[in-house]
């Protein structure tokens, strides 16, 4: 049977923001639809507006004729639509058959054999009776899955679906795709990855701040096309110059070991590496594998045995990150809003977080503000953060005014090394393009990073060497151009 | 139709302003209360907060007990601001007292103007160190200072007990849990005659000026704010935590310290059993209720001030126990929790759709 999906005229206004200007969309089951666009372009609003979640200002959505009233999560459901979110929504200690169970009123043994059908059908591998925690992140989503597709949905909505995932498990993922639309479930895939686009779908919408710019077959685009329409600008492609091999070694890390009391955190084993001036060294891996830690053992904020951490020829591995900063090196940390920078202070009170001593923000112990804000005025013209005023409280910039910020704070000292984790998280293409162009800036001063990030595509544009981690330990260091993102993928996934 | 809509950053102007609507909110409820035990409920507030303070000597009692609140409260704020949670002011008190009683004690008899300074000082010191015990075994054994501090409170309390019952107790006191009196020259100077209001609101209204400089002009103040918002943010900038952990509590039992040295050389001029009506505790209430800002908790800590002598005279006038003012202290606290929710959420009321 033939599923057809109309949205009709939906608007949703937000307080300042118009989040669906006016969307209208019409989608028919046997082919796989990419919802595309920035962070912030419309994209999840408009899903939440399908499963229920929001209630739309505006508007209507028909299925297959029928005028939809959807009010509840509940009401999506019960109209067929499933909805498999970027965050998982499963009870971690409860088994996997509770968990699929847990929103049905069917019986136990009836729907035991319906799940083992289906597993069998599309040949998923999951015990069913041990606890979702002993699951990897791949295996969660099909639980997710499997979820919906007990109640035969025709609609199947995947936010963001590879974001936690391995190369091998988004490709598993795809080909499950594909199945469900042969058989009739239509699939709306919501991405910022234009490849996996390119990849999976047939047709392809484009988001910007809102409304709806273009409705395409996939086989009238390419990548570059689809970045245009969604940032609505033409992009410089960058490219980073071969770096000049150097052999003038900045920081080698030898025998490295942390051992947490967290049994949340991931403990480092034997981290041994070193990074040349005018190098990056990328560190890849899925997040959660020891990524934090290695960044804080970096950092300072863990401090290790002084000789496992050389820097410019001293020995540093018992100091703290101030301590680091005097030394030249410099942090930007992954988590924006709850650590590199505080969004209730304003910006050039976050400007004096970085401290360092020929700043002269603080003199005997009192506060002098205004070398702060001259400073601070210093790092807005020449990173390009839009905004002039520095009283502004940095909630009100944009992820990527922040981070540009944050990176302007941390590179105004002109350090020898810079240390990022995930430094383009969650950014949009503009300020993505921002960031790495400044990077590779800092390469070409003969400057050095160490660049820890869970994005592949940018390991492999902006590093010279890449590494990856796996359950805290490093594989060997390769030279950038023998590495593949198929490579990579198998190394994250844990095969040697 | 009522609906509660998040705000998208919260306000300023009600951050102010809730402290007020929770003082209304106890009024109306007090009254309440008032009414419901067969009072009048308008006349029954004014004799707990307009009669207590009608008079000179009213007025001079207020300054009495918001003076060691004020103290306190200032010195809890340097703890409560970068993230420490310092509940044992009231052990940091009794603490400071009993040092700077003993040293008081010392110069049974004695005149000079060294005194005076010396009696002072120890209580300071008394104070800084049981607040020093909390702050290390956090720093160096992870405990939890919520627990140890609070704890605290009731060994010091014992100690007290131990010591006006035992070896300090006045040898011609007939038995009495108290100590001998104080010299003239280790009592703080009394502001007026007649009345019990003395130099020890000095010492609180310093610690409002240092406190407001430290805040907001240092870098140490700097680092509070810092630590308070995030503490993963104030490592990743490499401040020096433990330094500031014992730094904070050293400053809190201080002032806590202080205060004690405040009630003993001031209005009860001896060591005994009562020396302070839950000052420490209620101080927490006082530092909250002026949102940790110096100048707030000046007019905190009066507001509260009125709730002990309205109790008072409550008991006096209206035969009602006095622990009414620890009900009116819990419901400032409640409805300021309470209403907090206001800085987060606004309430919109929309017309019903016909």
């Amino acid at each position: 049977m033939n599923t057809n999906l109309k949205i009709s005229n939906v608007t949703k206004i937000y307080p300042g923001c118009v989040a669906n200007d006016n969307v209208s969309l019409e989608f028919n089951s046997g082919k796989i639809y990419a919802l595309l666009g920035e962070n912030g372009a419309g994209k999840s609003t408009l899903v939440k507006i399908l499963s229920g979640v929001i209630i739309p200002d505006e508007g209507e959505i028909y299925l297959n004729k029928n005028n939809l009233k959807l009010n509840s999560p509940l009401d999506a459901k019960k109209n067929d639509i499933g909805m498999v979110f970027q965050h998982f929504n499963l009870f971690e200690t409860l088994s996997v058959f509770e968990n699929l169970i847990i929103d049905s009123d069917e019986q136990r043994e009836s729907l035991r054999e319906k799940i083992d059908s289906i597993m069998k059908k599309y040949n998923f591998s999951i015990d069913l009776d041990i606890p979702v925690l002993n699951l990897s992140a791949g295996q969660k989503q099909k639980v997710e899955i499997i979820r919906c597709l007990i109640r035969n949905p025709k609609v199947l909505i995947m936010d963001e679906p590879t974001s936690v995932l391995t190369e091998q498990e988004t490709s598993e993922l795809f080909l499950s795709l594909k199945k469900f639309s042969e058989e009739g479930i239509l699939i709306i895939y919501i991405t910022h990855k234009l490849k996996e686009v390119m990849q999976l779908c047939d047709e392809v919408a484009v988001m910007r701040r809102g409304k709806l710019v273009s409705v395409s077959e996939i086989k009238n685009e390419n990548i570059e096309s689809l970045a245009n329409k969604m940032v609505g600008q033409n992009l410089k492609t960058i490219k980073k110059k071969k770096a000049k091999t150097s052999s003038d070694q900045l920081i080698k890390i030898t025998n490295l070991n942390f051992t947490s009391e967290d049994p949340f955190e991931t403990n480092l084993m034997d981290i041994n590496f070193s990074v040349n001036r005018g190098e990056c060294l990328g560190i890849a891996g899925i997040s959660g594998n020891g990524q934090s830690e290695l960044f804080q053992v970096l950092s300072g904020e863990i401090i290790s045995d002084k000789n496992c951490i050389e820097f410019n020829n001293n020995y540093i591995g018992d100091l703290d990150p101030q301590e680091r900063r005097e030394y030249l090196m410099a942090f930007s940390p992954e988590d924006r809003l709850e650590q590199a920078a505080i969004p209730q202070m304003k910006i050039f009170e976050n400007v004096a977080l970085n401290n360092f001593k020929s700043s002269n923000f603080f003199n005997n112990g009192l506060i002098n503000e205004n070398k702060i804000k001259e400073h601070s005025k210093k790092i807005i013209s020449d990173f390009n953060v839009n905004t002039d005023n520095i009283e502004l409280k940095s909630q009100f910039l944009s992820g990527g005014n922040l981070q540009k910020l944050i990176i302007g704070r941390e590179l105004i000292t002109s350090p020898d090394l810079l240390i990022c984790f995930n430094p383009t998280w969650g950014l949009d293409v503009g300020a993505i393009n921002y960031i790495h162009e400044t990077l590779i800036k800092i390469n070409e001063q003969n400057k050095s990073i160490i660049l820890i990030s869970t994005d592949t595509d940018e390991l492999l544009k902006l590093s010279d060497k890449i590494s990856v981690i796996h359950k805290g330990k490093l594989s060997k260091i390769m030279n950038a151009e023998e590495v593949t993102s198929e490579k990579l993928g198998i190394l994250m996934g844990g095969v040697n | 139709m009522i609906k509660i809509v998040k705000r998208d950053q919260p306000s300023r102007a009600i951050f102010f302003f809730t402290p007020v609507l929770a003082i209304f909110l106890t009024l109306v409820a007090g009254g309440l209360i008032f009414f419901i035990l067969g009072f009048k409920p308008f006349e029954a507030l004014k004799f707990f907060f307009i009669v207590p303070i009608a008079d000179k000597y009213g007025f001079s009692e207020l300054l009495l007990k918001a003076t060691p609140l004020c103290l306190i409260a200032i010195g809890l704020s340097f703890c409560f601001k970068s993230n420490n949670w310092n509940i044992g002011a009231e052990g940091q008190l009794t603490f400071g007292a009993i040092v700077s009683g003993g040293v008081a004690l010392l110069f049974y008899e004695q005149e000079g103007f060294y005194i005076l300074p010396i009696v002072i000082l120890a209580g300071a010191i008394g104070g800084m160190l049981y607040a020093s015990i909390p702050a290390i075994l956090k720093t160096y054994f992870n405990t939890n200072e919520i627990l140890v501090s609070l704890m605290l409170v009731y060994v010091s309390k014992l100690i007290l007990d131990y010591l006006v019952v035992g070896p300090w107790s006045n040898p011609e006191g007939f038995n009495f849990p108290e100590t001998r009196q104080f010299s003239d020259s280790a009592k703080l100077p009394l502001l007026f005659e007649g009345l019990r209001i003395h130099a020890g609101i000095f010492l609180a209204l310093a610690a409002v000026i240092v406190s407001w400089f430290v805040f907001y002009k240092t870098y140490l103040g700097f680092q509070m704010k810092v630590s308070g918002f995030s503490l993963k943010t104030a490592k990743y900038a490499g401040y020096k935590g433990k330094k500031m952990i014992i730094l904070v509590f050293l400053i809190s039992g201080a002032c806590a310290g202080l205060a004690g040295v405040g009630e003993i050389t001031g209005p009860i001029g001896q060591l005994h059993r009562e020396i302070s009506p839950d000052y420490g505790f209620t101080a927490i209430i006082v530092a909250f209720l002026g949102r940790l800002h110096p100048v707030g908790i000046i007019f905190a800590s009066l507001v509260v001030a009125i709730t002990y002598l309205g109790a008072e005279t409550a008991q006096i006038f209206m035969q009602i126990p006095k622990y009414t003012g620890q009900v009116f202290q819990g419901m400032i606290l409640f409805f300021l929790l309470a209403s907090d929710y206001l800085l987060f959420f606004k309430i919109k009321f929309i017309g019903s759709k016909k």
